[in-house]
């Protein structure tokens, strides 16, 4: 592929419409984005951050892109929003049609929109430089709102679009797997559950009613199986009326990457989300180990559903899993995860989401040796998968993705000299485990469900200490379990490889 | 003494004007936005008192620059106390209270010094000169031009003289100052003609992108 902006490529010249004119087309999709009326969803901190940004750099010296990558003027936060400043004042302002070169106003060319277009895929919109701005603008809300811009006219990455929200609205979810395929990888977790833990675990699907029904990153099924493994386990022993859902229902995954790149493809995949939970009658959906379905089905919503159409709570599995664990419901001995564990930060589940205690609480009921990255909790550095990075791979974006985002993270995990990295989010885990093998690092990820999981203490072990599930809130499935076991085998075992996609079809 | 009446008579009421009635039509622009999707980032303050805390500890010890950008900070801090100070010096003389002279003195001198100083380091980096267009230098030159003519004309040290000039004002009568003055005055003018289409109007977008955008609403 021809260069465009730097070495890499986010957009095929095919995505990117590289022979077609689009300057046209932009420059009205983005006087649309500016009219308050037609961006009801993010007028008002758009404006604010094209408008009131003042130059002082702040934003770049926290941005792991920027200082990652030797401080390239090209990944310099206000470059890229000024990209789109520049147009702003030129065509959308009296003072850039009066005065361009003073305030900076340039006019847009097609070779201009090529570099936008794959600069705004540079930014995971981790919103560090938010964060610590004097004046609170945004880059990452600026990347997303140009990303909007290049939606509108038909230029997305496939892998969000047309492989994601669509495959999504359309197969139930953003793997493309049916229900049959679906039912038959549950089975196979459940045997694989007998063989690796000796008892039996039942993953209820499609169940009507059911208190709780959770709902992973379809992903994680084929490429994080231990955490949805994990996720079961921990269910069964807590004694919960729960469930998973398959395509029939409706949408069975929780991801929603249009909250990377389109309000539009945000709010299809929502609605049909909360329709999906609705005609199960859940009580609680759970959000499975993903970081921006959480920040979409907790906060983004809230303003655009209404709230008596949603009538069920939203919980993050994290938020399940401190409160059983702080009310003895399920009880874990850390010394079963002995390995030291080093959490990192989901920006989508810390800075965005707020969770930030929960994990730390879980894990130190669940592992012996906690220990912390530096920074972390809200100045937690993003890993490079977010946005929908992590399964983004095309031409060179892999090695994008390691050499800046990721060479943070390999120093962060060494200097902690853990051997788990502990993940709370799908496109973390794809990242970190990419990392691991970019970096060749002796360490392995996990997911929080995995590690809490591997420390259950169940059955016997429970009723030595007089403890019995009926008094720990156990259910029936759970009393059926009688058997006790060594869980050190799983524990050590390696993340699985592969992509999730790929991974998946091989499966299907 | 026609253009020293327009100066001193007719534009401070213009300026007025613009500068208010833009910068209240702007924070009315911005009120009635439609209420954009939570987009809150974590913690937070989220009672009133803490985010009170949090907006003057921002504002008078600019810390979000001190804890991330230090290059920038004491310059700006400077600067910002700078302009404090001589709004302080306008309010009180107004008011009549006598020996202000030092805050406007003082004001004056910490302005250019801040102003001057930013547009050094602006302008010594590659990197922030590389995200600086001219606008960003005429801001400065604004701040400047107003602390240079009020300290060189001796505007600031004449407290008496400015009461003076806004009791005619406010009674519509002007009293045109000495014929030195109109420099200060004419820059203070063109300052409030700006404000309300620049970034200086920035201390009023802050209430906005902090209390309604990075705050949110949801305390957890």
């Amino acid at each position: 592929m021809r260069k465009v902006f730097d070495d890499y490529r986010a957009l095929s010249d095919q995505a990117i419409q590289a022979r077609s004119p689009r300057r046209a087309a932009f420059l009205e999709a983005m006087g649309k984005s500016l009219r308050s009326g037609e961006n009801r969803a993010f007028w008002l901190p758009y404006v604010l951050s094209l408008d009131m940004c003042m130059k002082c750099g702040t934003c770049a010296e926290v941005c792991p892109l920027y200082l990652s990558s030797g401080r390239n003027a090209l990944y310099h936060p206000v470059y890229r929003s000024d990209m789109l400043r520049k147009v702003y004042r030129r065509y959308f302002t009296l003072s850039g049609k009066l005065f361009p070169k003073v305030v900076g106003a340039e006019d847009l060319t097609e070779e201009k929109l090529d570099a936008m277009a794959e600069n705004f895929y540079r930014c995971t919109v981790c919103r560090r430089c938010a964060y610590v701005c004097p004046v609170a603008i945004d880059n990452g809300l600026l990347a997303r709102e140009g990303r909007k811009i290049f939606d509108a006219i038909g230029i997305a990455p496939d892998e969000l679009k047309e492989k994601g929200t669509r495959l999504q609205l359309e197969a139930g979810n953003a793997t493309g797997v049916k229900t049959p395929a679906f039912r038959d990888m549950v089975e196979f977790m459940e045997e694989d559950l007998q063989d690796t833990r000796g008892y039996q675990v039942q993953i209820p699907v499609d169940k009507k009613g059911a208190e709780y029904l959770v709902m992973h990153n379809t992903g994680d099924y084929p490429a994080f199986s231990e955490t949805v493994m994990g996720a079961a386990e921990i269910f069964q022993a807590a004694g919960a009326d729960w469930t998973v859902n398959s395509p029939d229902t409706g949408i069975n995954d929780v991801v929603n990457y249009g909250v990377f790149f389109s309000d539009t493809e945000f709010e299809k995949v929502a609605r049909a989300q909360v329709r999906t939970v609705r005609e199960l009658g859940a009580r609680v959906l759970v959000i499975g180990e993903c970081g921006h379905a959480f920040e979409a089905m907790k906060y983004l919503i809230q303003r655009l559903i209404p709230a008596e159409e949603r009538p069920f709570e939203v919980k993050s599995i994290l938020e399940v899993y401190d409160e059983w664990i702080r009310e003895g419901r399920i009880e874990l001995d850390p010394a079963k995860n002995p390995e030291p564990v080093v959490y990192h930060d989901s920006c989508k589940a810390g800075r965005l989401g707020g969770l930030y205690e929960e994990p730390r609480r879980i894990l130190k009921s669940a592992c012996l040796d906690l220990r912390e990255m530096t920074p972390n909790r809200e100045l937690s550095y993003c890993c490079g998968g977010g946005s929908g990075f992590a399964i983004m791979s095309k031409g060179d974006f892999l090695k994008f993705r390691m050499e800046t985002y990721g060479k943070i993270k390999e120093e962060q995990i060494r200097q902690t000299g853990a051997g788990v990295v502990a993940l709370a989010c799908s496109n973390c885990k794809g990242q970190f485990r990419d990392i691991i093998n970019y970096y060749h690092l002796p360490v392995r990820i996990a997911g929080i469900s995995e590690l809490v999981a591997n420390a259950l203490v169940r059955g016997r072990d429970r009723r030595s200490e007089g403890i019995t599930f009926a008094q720990a809130g156990g259910g029936s499935a759970a009393r059926e379990v009688r058997e006790d076991h060594d869980h050190r085998g799983v524990v050590a075992s390696p993340a699985r490889e592969g992509d999730p996609r790929p991974g998946f079809q091989e499966r299907a | 003494m026609g253009l020293w009446f327009v100066i001193g008579g007719i534009l401070p009421y213009l300026a007025l004007l613009v500068g208010v009635g833009g910068l209240i039509s702007r924070i009315l622009r911005w009120a009635r936005a439609p209420q954009h999707l939570h987009w809150e980032l974590f913690p937070y303050p989220s009672t009133p008192a803490g985010q009170t805390g949090e907006l003057l500890a921002e504002v008078f010890t600019l810390r979000s620059l001190y804890s991330y950008n230090l290059r920038f900070w004491l310059p700006s801090l400077t600067m910002h106390y700078g302009i404090y100070l001589v709004i302080l010096w306008m309010g009180l003389s107004a008011l009549g209270v006598r020996d202000t002279a030092v805050a406007g003195a003082a004001g004056g001198v910490l302005a250019v010094a801040g102003a001057a100083a930013l547009v050094v380091i602006r302008a010594a980096r590659r990197e922030t000169r590389q995200i600086t267009a001219p606008v960003e230098y005429l801001n400065l030159a604004l701040v400047m031009a107003i602390g240079l003519s009020g300290l060189i004309t001796g505007w600031f040290l004449q407290p008496e003289a400015f009461r003076r000039y806004v009791i005619g004002l406010a009674s519509f009568s002007p009293v045109l100052p000495a014929a030195e003055q109109l420099a200060p005055i004419l820059f203070l003018e063109v300052f409030l003609l700006y404000l309300p289409f620049s970034r200086m109007a920035h201390f009023a977008a802050k209430y906005f992108t902090y209390h309604k955008v990075k705050w949110g609403e949801m305390a957890r």
